[in-house]
């Protein structure tokens, strides 16, 4: 009886042990700031792979053995919390964000990966500097991140925006990063058939992207982050991430902007007025001896009856303006989860009749189909108009004219139209009439269309597939009228152009991550990807229009021509990564990809490029736990391959072109020589540096050395012209790049009331052509082996004879003679680019309370700058009668014995005094510059939910609003070339706005 | 695990999709490939005619041709705003200006053409043998006109030396990407043009549909005229005889005679570039020069005027334009090339005429002694323009000067200015004069005659010689 007893208490206790095995514990997850639920989080049971995830309400339920066990509850962006579940049945948690891990999940190449994972090289721009940002561009805001050069070739609205990463390593083929917009690379840069671009300056296809709807700008740098980019990648890549919807309540953002701009540098040229351009132009006939005083005035007289004193560089500028107002709905139940946006842009810009319009929208949407099908589609489809002017040296452009074309010609004539009575003066272009009258406009209409599909095939792998499309249509009008100006003998010229790009992409990734043994973590890919882009191109012109008011195509008399063209390239690739990491600490990472492409020749069509990188967390080691100052301390080196194929279609085919004709007959000629071997560009890079958070998080450094080689350089090798043709593109050539990068930021004073912290970064940079066949000249500069790309070599100016007034040159580089006879002088070598020897950016952040205010310093050092116009405009004479500077009139030489700084002033010229090529036109680039400072005022909550609103900040921004210059000669602005050469264009504009965020 | 192997599969199909080899070769849609071309008869037809557009380029025959030889001359004075051809016309240019290296790249473009034609093998069939030769004869007559302009324009005249071994260009009859050729000898150079001419001679027989285009008597007058600078006067002569007795051309009238290059194909027209209103340089074309309505650069001077009678039709292809500067600039306008408004650049323009072919056989008539036969050139030319006068009575080196001045005043502005200077061994003398004091007078003989190598070249190929006098 007692041993039934015994083993039947036995069973019933093993019975009772094995039933409460299963036990469930259930509860309620809230934020803690606000006490809202928390829907989608993770509840997982530690040490078991069972948990649960919290629904719309909060609520979960998960099943645990009795008597012990954690719950860990996790979600992205929120601080994790594990709880030991004693013996209750309810356990409720609160959850508060963790801002170090937001910014910790970085997009990289076709994945993603955290911040302490990285091997590779790149920087993170976050939403925040996107928002509401005055110009027409999110380009703008790359503007101080390390490494990079960005500089806005135009100040007009819509310009195209230059940029550059860790310096320049091309010499003809595209120098500009890809960019890729939620996986997909994209049609970029100017895009236009007539010359409303300006020669790729003034229009942009990237305008078309909403800067508020992007989530995050990464910067890809190394060969590690971008040799799965492959022949790509060369010159880094710009990963653009637009917003997604987020599970949860929705929000509505409203904001709106208004601002005005002005020129940015205060030390623009001022042209003549009336009195100072008549001295000069009676001086001009005197001192070149062709007419005396007299017949100068009465020639005066004739030319210019009206004798106005107008001031073009005020009759064609103005205060532009800037209005935007965006509104977003971002939110989403467990399944579906939206961000909805609807923008609209519009840009008066700094010079009359100027501007760029633009309206956007966005529908982004992701659905979980299945717990194991996730399908996601980014759709924004964006229109835009934009108003260009002409820049440059054509005698149309208006900042050309604004100081060539004499005060004395008014803006109107005593009928009240445009002036155009004078012929003889760069065939009577009048900038004021021009602007109004003419036509020069851009419509652009983009629709870019991400279908994304992922599938779970087991916990450890997953399938994701991506279809894109960007379709792109670039339509242009320009018009001359037949009164004045370029179009006076013709009656009026029209030209239109249609651009169509269908670019569409797909590519297939397979992943595969597990951790063994929980301390391996392996990650896997692989992938497959192919894109084609076709271009087709319409184009018409015609002359002779019947009435001032007619300006389309169809009412011009006389069609001269009709162009009708169609291009096409295609990519495909293979590519693989493999990331690994051993408990954190020690990292490694693989990458290899296979390219080819239909603009190489069929020698050399395909190419493979990978990279190796590596990481040791240095901070997890033993030794260093004892050093409390330093809470993470990282070293990571990476090496790879990467190409750049940014060339034209069919560079490498010998070709017959068929542009020609004759008596009305089509004919053809050569065009192209051939060269079939024509390949890829390759850069090797080689990257080392190591990321230090010290004191609590509360300062980081970062600092790195990059080596960047590029071979096989493609170039218009210079042929004797004796073969009928003037060069050939060629492989030939080696260039390298190397610096330093410091990034420094640190949080000063944290407290929960106010907040204090500064950062810094400095960049230093260094080019070299390392192997060249031969030197090539190419207009300032000469490309020379074992020299800096950029170095100028000009004549050495050697300032004005004080006896005489005579142009001086010194005759050669050692400067120890001068001669007043251009002939006699030689271009020389004088140690000076267009390449800087460092630059960054600075700033101070500081808030107390819902006050915030924000400053940053962008600054570059070393680099000279070519001012190309000043042949013509500080011309001295030259070019009979066209009118100058106050700069060059009030610095002329005019008696024996002036200390001046140009020579005398001659109708016809003074000696070839404005001889091309010159030292005389180049400048120290040094400058400081105050880019932004943001003021910003986040209403309390006490006030903004009476006003039943969830968030009201109320700021102004000043951009561009203080620049300083190390050269105070330097008339134009500095941060407008990216190449060291000035050309006339809009300067750049510095902005007050004053704006409303309002959160619903 | 089956899950692995469906979306393996679909993987794989989704690669191979796209993956063929062919997804990367594209052809041009605007081009055609060199192995593809210069295969049939109408590849050629358009070959040639692509060799005519080349002659119409405004570095050519469009503007250049015409304009840079008459600017360094004494018949051509710069206007104030002049800023084109300004270095030339002042004999301060430099290996970098750009008016050299137009001239070397496009001309040598124009004989690329050419040779690739000339060499093509192509076997014409018999139906089309004429038309064929027809086009292969334009081809040399091409390749040899730009020799010609080549070697006058960079080389000093044939008989600067007694046997022109001075240098010339480069002679380059068929493509070789790598090429960096040293100088010919003026000699060579002369002795390839003229076996071209003569080849083209041979091979034309068929009268073109105008005057646009070479043919045979075209290349007889450019190789007479060629004879002529070489002081060869036998040849000269029988073959502007050859031109002139072929009856395909006779001199218009006085009255007809200003609107020739505005109507184009005139009867004296031997070869002419056309222009129309679709096809043409615009605001490039060599009227622009002279024109106040184009740009309006290049005034006429007083040393031309002072030569023209009273009452010849040539001296109203001048007229008074009241917008103009006055003082040493006067008032006159150019109006050879008469078109304006929306027409302006649609005036056909010479390369070779009628006169000219007389004037070459009364100058090489003139200095063989034959001084009656040269008289009685000149007074056709001289009586075309003044019906009223007098019949020549100089000889010897007097009837010389006045058959000289007589090209002045008939080929002005046609581009020959400062090849008769120089031919000629006389000193350029311009009394009337707007350029700086140190280029009014330039004396024979002289550097700077000629233009320099441009740098584009000199820079890639160490073979070439700079002319003498132009520095780097």
């Amino acid at each position: 009886m007692k041993k039934f007893l015994l083993s039947f208490m036995v069973l019933v206790f093993a019975f009772m042990q094995v039933r409460a095995q299963v036990r469930t514990v259930a509860g309620k997850v809230t934020s803690s700031e606000d006490g809202t639920a928390l829907p989608g989080v993770s509840v997982l049971v530690k040490g078991t792979s069972s948990g649960s995830v919290t629904d719309i309400d909060g609520n979960y339920s998960v099943t645990i053995p009795d008597g012990s066990g954690t719950l860990i509850f996790s979600f992205i962006g929120l601080a994790t919390k594990e709880v030991e579940v004693g013996s209750q049945s309810v356990v409720n948690v609160d959850m508060a964000t963790d801002a170090k891990q937001l910014s910790e999940v970085i997009v990289v190449g076709y994945g993603t990966q955290r911040k302490e994972e990285l091997t590779g090289s790149l920087n993170v721009i976050d939403a925040t500097k996107l928002e509401q940002i005055p110009t027409s561009t999110f380009q703008d805001a790359l503007q101080g991140t390390s490494g990079l050069q960005v500089v806005s070739n135009d100040g007009a609205p819509g310009a195209a925006v230059s940029v550059r990463v860790r310096g320049i390593g091309s010499i003809t083929a595209s120098n500009e990063p890809l960019y890729v917009i939620d996986g997909m690379p994209v049609s970029q840069g100017s895009i236009s058939q007539t010359d409303f671009g300006n020669g790729g300056r003034s229009s942009n296809v990237l305008a078309s992207l909403n800067p508020n709807d992007i989530e995050s700008l990464v910067v890809l740098k190394d060969a590690a982050a971008l040799a799965i980019f492959g022949s790509r990648g060369a010159n880094g890549v710009v990963l653009i991430n637009t917003k997604s919807g987020k599970k949860g309540k929705a929000k509505v953002d409203l904001k709106l902007q208004y601002g005005f701009s002005d020129f940015a540098f205060d030390n623009l040229l001022e042209p003549l007025n009336r009195d100072q351009y008549r001295q000069l132009y009676v001086e001009g006939y005197v001192n070149a001896g062709t007419l005396t005083e007299q017949e100068a005035i009465d020639l005066y007289a004739t030319q210019f009856p009206e004798d106005a004193n107008t001031d073009w560089l005020d009759e064609i500028s103005q205060t532009g303006t800037t209005s935007q107002y965006d509104l977003s709905f971002q939110g989403g139940t467990d399944k579906l989860s939206y961000y909805i946006s609807g923008s609209y842009f519009d840009q008066e810009g700094v010079v009359i009749e100027n501007k760029f319009e633009r309206y956007s929208s966005r529908i982004n949407l992701s659905a979980d189909i299945t717990d194991k099908l996730k399908i996601t589609n980014n759709l924004n489809i964006s229109y835009f108009e934009q108003r260009g002017i002409t820049d440059g040296t054509r005698w149309q452009a208006p900042f050309y004219l604004a100081y060539l074309m004499a005060p004395a010609v008014p803006v109107l004539d005593d009928q009240g139209r445009y002036y155009g009575e004078h012929t003889f003066f760069m065939g009577a272009n009048n900038p004021v009439g021009h602007l109004n009258e003419d036509e020069r406009e851009l419509q652009q209409s983009r629709i870019i269309d991400n279908l994304s599909l992922s599938y779970r095939i087991t916990d450890d792998i997953s399938f994701k597939s991506t279809w894109a499309i960007d379709i792109l249509n670039v339509d242009e009008h320009i018009f001359a009228n037949g009164r004045y100006g370029d179009g006076r003998n013709i009656g009026g010229s029209v030209n239109d152009a249609t651009t169509d790009i269908v670019d569409w992409m797909g590519s297939h990734t397979l992943n595969y991550g597990k951790t063994f043994n929980s301390v391996h973590n392996f990650d896997a890919l692989l992938g497959y990807e192919a894109q084609k882009t076709t271009t087709q191109v319409l184009e018409a012109s015609g002359e002779g229009f019947s009435h001032p008011d007619l300006k389309t195509l169809s009412s011009a008399a006389n069609p001269t021509a009709a162009i009708g063209s169609e291009t096409e390239s295609s990519y495909n690739s293979v590519f693989s990564r493999l990331n690994y990491d051993y408990e954190g600490t020690y990292y490694l990472q693989l990458s290899l990809r296979n390219d080819g492409s239909s603009k190489f020749g069929p020698a050399n069509r395909r190419a493979t490029f990978w990279s190796v990188g590596l990481g040791y967390t240095l901070s997890n080691a033993g030794f260093m736990q004892n050093i409390s100052a330093i809470d993470f301390l990282k070293l990571r080196t990476s090496y790879g391959t990467v190409g750049n194929s940014g060339i034209g279609n069919f560079d490498w085919a010998g070709l017959w072109g068929f542009t020609r004709e004759y008596d009305g007959q089509p004919g053809a000629a050569p065009s192209q020589v051939a060269n079939e071997n024509l390949t890829w560009e390759t850069q090797e890079y080689f990257n080392i540096g190591m990321d230090l958070n010290m004191f609590n998080n509360r300062i980081s450094i970062g600092l790195e050395y990059f080596n960047r080689t590029s071979s096989d350089l493609i170039l218009d090798r210079p042929l004797s012209n004796t073969t009928g043709f003037r060069n050939v593109s060629q492989n030939v050539g080696d260039m390298e790049n190397n610096g330093i990068e410091l990034t420094l930021d640190g949080k000063i004073i944290e407290t929960p009331d106010f907040y204090l912290s500064a950062g810094f970064n400095i960049t230093f940079l260094n080019n070299e052509l390392t192997f060249l066949p031969e030197p090539i000249v190419d207009g300032t500069k000469r490309r020379e082996e074992g020299r800096d790309f950029q170095e100028y070599y000009l004549y050495g100016w050697a300032g004005v004879d004080p006896a005489n007034g005579d142009p001086l040159w010194f005759t050669d580089s050692t400067k120890s003679e001068v001669t007043n006879n251009i002939n006699e002088a030689e271009r020389f070598y004088d140690g000076k680019s267009a390449t800087p020897d460092f630059y960054g950016r600075f700033n101070l952040n500081a808030g107390y309370k819902g006050l915030s205010i924000g400053l940053q310093f962008n600054y570059q050092f070393g680099n000279y700058l070519y001012d190309n116009p000043g042949w013509v405009i500080h011309g001295d004479g030259r070019f009979t009668p066209r009118s100058t500077s106050t700069y060059a009139f009030e610095n002329r030489w005019q008696n024996p014995g002036d200390e001046a700084l140009f020579p005398q002033h001659r109708w016809g010229g003074n000696q070839a005094s404005n001889t091309r090529n010159s030292s005389r036109y180049l400048f120290e680039g040094d400058f400081i510059r105050l880019k932004t400072i943001n003021i910003g005022y986040d209403l309390p909550s006490s006030i903004v939910s009476k006003l039943k609103l969830r968030s009201l900040k109320v700021y102004t921004n000043l951009n561009n609003i203080w620049t300083w210059v190390a050269d105070d000669q330097l008339h134009f602005d500095p941060e407008q070339t990216i190449n060291g050469v000035y050309n006339t264009v809009t300067p750049i504009n510095k902005t007050v706005s004053f704006g409303v965020n309002i959160g619903l | 695990m089956k899950l692995i192997y469906k979306s393996l599969i679909i993987f794989t199909l989704v690669v191979i999709s796209s993956c063929s080899e062919d997804f990367l070769e594209l052809t041009p849609q605007q081009s055609i490939s060199n192995d593809d071309f210069l295969k049939t008869f109408d590849d050629f037809q358009s070959a040639i005619l692509g060799g005519y557009d080349q002659m119409q380029n405004s570095d050519w025959y469009g503007r250049y041709m015409i304009l840079v030889p008459d600017v360094m001359g004494e018949d051509v004075k710069q206007n104030a705003s002049a800023n084109r051809a300004k270095e030339w016309a002042e004999y301060s240019g430099a290996p970098v200006d750009f008016i050299p290296e137009e001239f070397w790249a496009e001309l040598y473009e124009g004989i690329n053409i050419a040779n690739s034609m000339i060499n093509a093998e192509f076997e014409a069939p018999t139906s089309l043998t004429e038309d064929f030769n027809q086009i292969l004869g334009e081809a040399y007559a091409l390749r040899a006109l730009a020799y010609f302009d080549l070697v006058r324009l960079f080389a000093q005249h044939y008989t600067y030396t007694s046997d022109a071994s001075h240098l010339g260009v480069p002679i380059v009859l068929e493509f070789d990407v790598e090429a960096k050729p040293a100088r010919n000898t003026v000699a060579e150079v002369y002795s390839q043009i003229i076996d071209d001419f003569n080849q083209a001679i041979s091979l034309m027989s068929i009268d073109p549909a105008n005057a646009g285009y070479f043919s045979r008597e075209a290349a007889q007058a450019l190789l007479s005229r060629v004879y002529l600078y070489m002081e060869d006067f036998g040849q000269a002569e029988s073959l502007a005889t050859a031109v002139i007795s072929s009856g395909k051309f006779s001199l218009v009238s006085a009255a007809d005679y200003p609107m020739q290059f505005f109507n184009g194909n005139s009867p004296e027209a031997i070869l002419e570039i056309n222009f129309n209103l679709a096809d043409n340089p615009g605001a490039d074309h060599i009227g622009g020069m002279y024109k106040e309505s184009g740009y309006g650069d290049y005034l006429p001077s007083e040393d031309l005027l002072n030569l023209i009678p009273d009452g010849d039709v040539r001296s109203t292809l001048f007229r008074i334009d009241t917008t103009s500067i006055g003082g040493i600039y006067g008032n006159l306008r150019v109006d050879k090339y008469p078109s304006e408004g929306a027409d302006i650049a649609t005036d056909n323009v010479p390369v070779i005429r009628l006169s000219e072919v007389y004037l070459i056989r009364a100058e090489a008539r003139a200095k063989s002694s034959d001084d009656a036969g040269a008289q009685a050139d000149l007074n056709l030319i001289r009586q075309r323009a003044l019906p009223t006068a007098p019949d020549v009575t100089a000889t010897g080196a007097d009837l010389i000067t006045e058959i000289l001045n007589e090209r002045r005043i008939e080929l002005a502005f046609e581009g020959h200015s400062i090849f008769d200077v120089t031919r000629n061994e006389l000193d350029v003398v311009r009394d009337d004069c707007t350029a700086p004091a140190n280029a009014c007078s330039i004396s024979y003989p002289n550097d700077r005659f000629i233009l320099a190598i441009p740098i584009e070249e000199t820079d890639v190929n160490p073979n070439m010689v700079q002319n003498d006098s132009y520095g780097q």
